[in-house]
């Protein structure tokens, strides 16, 4: 501790003298210096709405005990009559507002209003103090949305009293046709205000839906199980009208609870909320809103909540009884995520522990048996799609070439059929534009030869900007004159255009069959993400994507022989293709102490499973006995991967809390360098601008001090143009490190740096890397290029992207890249002496077998012994570890 | 070891025993060949040895080997299972894990027990290409497969053949002489008198042989004469060689009795003609005698097996 207070010092008097790098350093000594110590509570109070899901307080004995009570009484007395005459003073001031709100012109503005003034004023909206108010706050909520039946209910010009549109709705037998009338309006039943035309429009195109027809089905299945599984396809409408079904029979606002519908991908929770938001005519974040990492757009009037499958599976960590939820909605449950799993054998065993929780399973796809199956045979509704019918063609002989065969057919399409957009699945970003590139240059030659129409090439992928990425809306382009051949466009697209995104106009798909998986596999611990063959239900979800405007062709570059032999009936479930440690910390942190005989749908083959535990072992995060230690407790407080957050733990122990928190943030983010096929060169001569000699690492720490600092931050679109770093990325770390420094702050982990001119600056940081990723360190391989992985012994080569300069004995990477090669990415210099002095157990050189490896590790223990001697006698030895 | 069976002692004393009698086993010992002296590496030989090892060591090796080693390091522990000392499979084992068997409910009949496979895709052939190379390869393989296979199929058959063969010309050769024997008896210094057609089937073929040649030998003194008096010979005709008592034998006229003879197996012609000479010439073919009469006292039998 003395040591450190010196070096902030130190800092502090010398940091105005090297003015090069003031630049780089200052916005972080000033992040350091505006998070001084103070009482978490204070700290709390800026960031705690968005991070509302971290700070769900375990529901206390007393707290479940109300809610039970509360709903016994549902059926005698009217909900509405509670809140007001318990909360009757607080209600009053509600009121006032709401007066006020009626009086204004733009409900939407005055809505602001009233969000702005509460949360200055009102000690309520802090949500570290939520739970105290948190019943009031509903039930105010509730008055102020539907419940002022009484009273002031008669200052109202409104037709309708909510009171009695409420009362009129027996919790859990309701029907379509009651829900239909409060639906109509003319007031929001939710919010009581006015419904706009807006909404009225959108109402007839959702009861245009094809679930619409099923309402009242739906109902008499939810009302009568506590499972449901509900399979309806691509445009059904389920995943927005589902959940608007349940709010009107599950009644959620009267039961100081929520409904929460989860999804498996953060843009389809944000967008589906905006969505829902604007269908129910209330304003995101208000009685719909989303939650995803590193994001909570939600308030205390809040009844349905989209989210990521992971944020729920966090809530549950700290309300293992899911508490706050009446409803759970697992949607694109036929995706089989990880955190989807993961929850449905939580669910199974919460869902016994609470009879009052409904949990409905929504898929895709047909194969719902098994979730029936799994769930106690649970009914199982299916509504079609609204698809058309969609041709197939197979190709007589099997592609020599798949992306040259993709670009022909396009081609041929193109020239050959009539009217209609192109939909050609690739498997990521480099044969995407590579492909893009090609087509256009081909379709330009049809244009001028053949005298085709024009055609527009638009790329898609994850790490495309979003306004790129909005392009692919763009109506195809016009005919070059009147009369002429019609222009198309043509989308070549990863496999997120297979479910989560839908374009409408698509009339053609070119399914060549791939798409790239993650692949994991525990004996040589490598998770890579490599191109294999889909399987026959992604190719069914493809195909459909032709048809949903109108009849529809699909070509797929493989024969038929091919489909029904080479492709597996489904895609394994992510459990089986993933590192588990994450989620096995997940687990233990909910209260599953027998990982063993959890029941998973798909459990992993048991040998990830002894991975991850000894992993979670060596990382001190499970104790030998399997149970959780308090570093473990800790480490699950974080979003992040076990690694991720030991290193962060220890952090402040090497006097770089501040600089590991970056790091943190950036290896959590999409790649920060952008390399542009087109200026590689440049792109590589701007990034050899912050490139440290130890490592990628290192560099990307520069690259983000350089980014916060005053010059880049006066332009920093421009900066991060010229200097080849992707804008998105970098602000993306920077909200994440903001996340991640509040729970730091929250669990009281010191936010300590160096002085940058200390000559120990850097290797701090590297020390620091080695506590948490000690397990993925690579020693070189005598005089050649190659590397060895510590322990697996895997042949390595360094990615060509790396920076790192000197020819280092010993490195850790962040990333095991599996492709003809095996590459490691991101990589950062180390020495032998820190694993050994940092991670004793894992490098005990007993454990190791005979080679190179232990020949060096042994050599280096060696060298300290004689080191020690030399200091004199009495003091310990290294390996005395 | 008949000693060790019948003595009563103890067995440790029995082995120890054993021991001893196999430690005095002169007779089995062997003398280890005297190794050559170690030839003292010259310091020469010893340096370029030395030099050669390092340039072997240090010499970059080729993008092709490095790939080929890491692939193998990679095969080998994708083979390789996690060993039951981690502590992975400690903590599982507490929790009453047993090796082999597979996570999560008993009853699920979908949980793995094996990890899924690897496969990294190396080109960017089609979905089926893979397997459609393999089975191309798989065909052709078989194509040189089932040539080979059946090359040693007949080479397997060859001797058989061989032997097969021989035994048909012997069979004929008897054949031949039964039919000699049988003219012989049959038709003493007839010749070409009695009309083919009426001999006896069993040798009509001898006779109708002898015809053929006869007119081919007589076809080639025409041909060779036919140069000089063509026209003479060419003159005569049908009558004149009816007149001239030289009956044509019609070659090509169709003789189905000699045919359906003939298409008969060697054996069984010969069992006929052996069967034949007996009953009507009381004559064993294998005897190489007449008998007196049908009895045919002193014959051992019916068989070329009863003569031997």
């Amino acid at each position: 501790m003395d040591r450190r207070s010196d070096s902030q010092e130190h800092g502090r008097s010398k940091r105005r003298k090297t003015a090069d790098m003031d630049s780089r350093t200052d916005p972080l000594l000033a992040d350091m210096k505006e998070a001084p110590p103070e009482s978490p509570e204070s700290s709390d109070d800026e960031g705690g709405v968005k991070l509302e899901g971290y700070y769900d307080r375990p529901a206390t004995p007393t707290q479940g005990k109300r809610v039970k009570q509360e709903k016994k009484n549902v059926i005698v007395i009217p909900e509405t009559l509670q809140g007001h005459d318990r909360f009757g003073s607080s209600s009053k001031k509600r009121q006032r507002e709401e007066e006020e709100h009626d009086s204004k012109p733009n409900p939407y503005l005055a809505h602001q209003d009233e969000k702005s003034t509460k949360e200055e004023s009102d000690p309520k909206s802090n949500p570290y103090l939520a739970h105290m108010y948190e019943e009031e706050e509903v039930e105010e909520q509730g008055y102020n949305g539907y419940s002022n039946g009484y009273g002031k209910a008669l200052n109202r010009t409104n037709g309708i009293s909510k009171a009695s549109t409420w009362a009129r709705f027996p919790r859990h037998k309701t029907t379509a046709a009651m829900a239909k009338k409060a639906e109509d309006g003319p007031n929001n039943p939710f919010s009581g205000k006015p419904l706009s035309s807006q909404y009225f429009n959108i109402l007839r195109t959702r009861r245009n839906l094809p679930v619409h027809q099923q309402r009242d089905e739906f109902l008499g299945l939810y009302q009568k199980s506590q499972f449901l599984v509900f399979v309806g396809e691509t445009g059904s409408g389920k995943t927005t009208q589902i959940p608007q079904f349940i709010l009107f029979d599950d009644k959620p606002h009267i039961q100081h609870k929520l409904v929460a519908c989860t999804q498996p991908r953060r843009v389809a929770a944000m967008s589906v909320a905006q969505r829902v938001a604007n269908e129910m005519d209330v304003n995101l974040g208000d009685e719909v809103g989303y939650s995803i990492r590193f994001e909570d757009v939600t308030s205390q009037k809040t009844i349905l909540k989209y989210m990521t499958d992971g944020m729920l599976l966090r809530e549950a960590m700290h309300d293992n009884n899911l508490q706050r939820y009446s409803t759970i909605i697992l949607d694109e449950a036929h995706e089989r995520t990880l955190a989807t799993d993961t929850l449905m054998g939580l669910l199974k065993e919460v869902a016994q522990r609470r009879p009052d929780l409904k949990i409905v399973i929504m898929s895709a796809t047909l194969d719902a048996q098994r979730f029936q199956s799994y769930f106690n045979d649970a009914p199982l509704l299916a509504v079609p799609g609204r698809t058309h019918p969609v041709q197939i063609f197979y190709t007589p002989e099997p592609e020599r070439d798949y992306v040259e065969a993709s670009i022909r057919t396009v081609l041929q399409i193109h020239a050959g059929e009539p009217e209609g957009d192109i939909l050609l699945f690739l498997t990521g970003e480099e044969e995407i534009e590579d492909a893009c590139r090609k087509i256009n240059l081909e379709a330009d030659e049809l244009v001028r030869e053949a005298d085709a129409g024009p055609l527009k090439v638009y790329p898609l992928y994850g790490t495309l900007p979003p306004q790129q990425q909005q392009r692919i809306f763009d109506p195809a382009p016009a005919p070059r004159k009147p009369g002429g051949a019609p222009g198309r466009k043509c989308i070549v697209s990863t496999n997120i255009a297979e479910t989560s995104l839908t374009i409408d106009g698509i009339v053609y798909v070119v399914d060549p069959g791939f798409s790239k998986q993650k692949v994991y596999n525990p004996r040589i611990r490598v998770e890579s993400l490599i191109v294999s063959p889909i399987s026959k239900a992604s190719a069914q979800q493809r195909a459909g994507r032709a048809g949903r405007t109108r009849p529809g062709k699909c070509f797929r570059l493989y024969t038929e022989a091919a489909f029904k032999k080479e492709l597996n009936e489904t895609t394994y479930p992510e459990f089986l293709r993933s590192n588990i440690s994450s989620t096995v910390l997940d687990l233990k942190k909910v209260g599953i102490d027998d990982l063993v005989h959890f029941d998973l749908m798909d459990p992993p083959p048991p040998e990830t499973l002894i991975r991850a535990l000894e992993e979670l072992n060596y990382l001190a995060c499970l104790d030998d006995d399997g149970n959780l230690t308090h570093l473990g407790k800790l480490a699950s407080e974080f979003p992040l991967d076990p690694t991720l957050a030991v290193m962060l733990i220890s952090s402040p122990e090497f006097y770089c809390s501040n600089e590991i928190l970056s790091l943190t943030a950036l290896l959590s983010v999409p790649q920060i360098f952008v390399r542009p096929a087109s200026a590689r060169k440049r792109a590589d001569e701007m990034k050899a601008l912050f490139a440290h000699p130890d490592g990628d690492h290192l560099t990307m720490l520069n690259v983000y001090h350089a980014f916060k600092s005053a010059e880049a931050q006066a332009n920093p679109k421009q900066w991060c143009h010229d200097h080849f770093l992707s804008l998105r990325a970098l602000q993306s770390a920077d909200s994440v490190r903001q996340q991640l420094r509040q729970i730091m702050e929250r669990e009281e982990l010191e936010l300590v740096s160096a002085p940058f001119e200390h000559k120990d600056y850097y290797t701090n940081i590297r020390r620091a890397l080695v506590a948490g990723f000690f397990m993925q360190v690579a020693k070189k391989e005598g005089s050649s290029k190659t590397y060895v992985t510590v322990k697996d012994n895997q042949n390595v080569l360094l990615h060509p992207s790396t920076v790192l300069q000197q020819e280092s004995e010993w490195l850790l990477y962040n990333e095991f890249v599996l492709t003809t090669k095996n590459y490691l990415r991101t990589v950062t210099s180390v020495k032998a002496e820190w694993l050994l002095d940092i991670a004793p157990t894992y490098y005990d050189i007993t454990t190791f077998g005979k080679g190179e490896v232990k020949n060096s590790l042994q050599r280096t223990i060696n060298k300290i012994r004689r080191k020690e001697a030399t200091k004199g006698p009495g003091r310990p030895k290294t390996n005395a570890h | 070891m008949t000693r060790a069976a019948t003595s009563p002692l103890p067995s440790a004393l029995k082995s120890a025993l054993d021991d001893n009698h196999e430690e005095d086993d002169y007779m089995s010992m062997t003398i280890a060949e005297p190794t050559k002296p170690i030839e003292k590496e010259t310091y020469t030989a010893r340096r370029i040895r030395k030099q050669r090892e390092v340039e072997a060591r240090s010499r970059p090796k080729s993008k092709a080997e490095l790939a080929a080693a890491a692939e193998r390091e990679r095969d080998i522990a994708l083979s390789t299972a996690l060993p039951s000392t981690s502590k992975g499979f400690q903590m599982m084992a507490k929790l009453g894990f047993k090796p082999g068997s597979a996570l999560g409910a008993t009853t699920n009949p979908h949980a793995r027990t094996e990890l899924l496979g690897v496969v990294v895709k190396e080109d960017r052939g089609g979905v089926g290409m893979e397997n459609e190379k393999k089975r191309k390869f798989r065909e052709e393989a078989a194509a040189v497969a089932g040539l080979e296979k059946k090359q040693k199929a007949e080479e397997g058959d060859y001797r058989e053949r061989v032997a097969r063969e021989r035994e048909e010309k012997r069979i004929e050769g008897l054949c031949w002489g039964a039919t000699r024997v049988l003219e012989g008896l049959e038709a003493p210094g007839e010749g070409a008198n009695v009309p083919v057609r009426k001999v006896n089937v069993l040798w009509r073929g001898l006779v109708k042989e002898r015809e053929e040649n006869e007119k081919e030998r007589r076809a080639r003194y025409d041909l060779l004469q036919s140069l000089s008096k063509n026209a003479s010979y060419a003159d005569e005709d049908e009558q004149d060689r009816q007149a001239l008592g030289r009956e044509e034998e019609v070659v090509d006229e169709e003789d189905e009795e000699l045919d359906a003879f003939k298409a008969l197996e060697g054996k069984e012609k010969l069992r006929r003609l052996v069967e034949y000479l007996r009953e009507k010439h009381f004559y064993c073919f294998w005897c190489k005698c007449k008998y007196e009469d049908e009895s045919m006292e002193g014959c051992p039998g019916v068989d070329e097996d009863d003569h031997d």
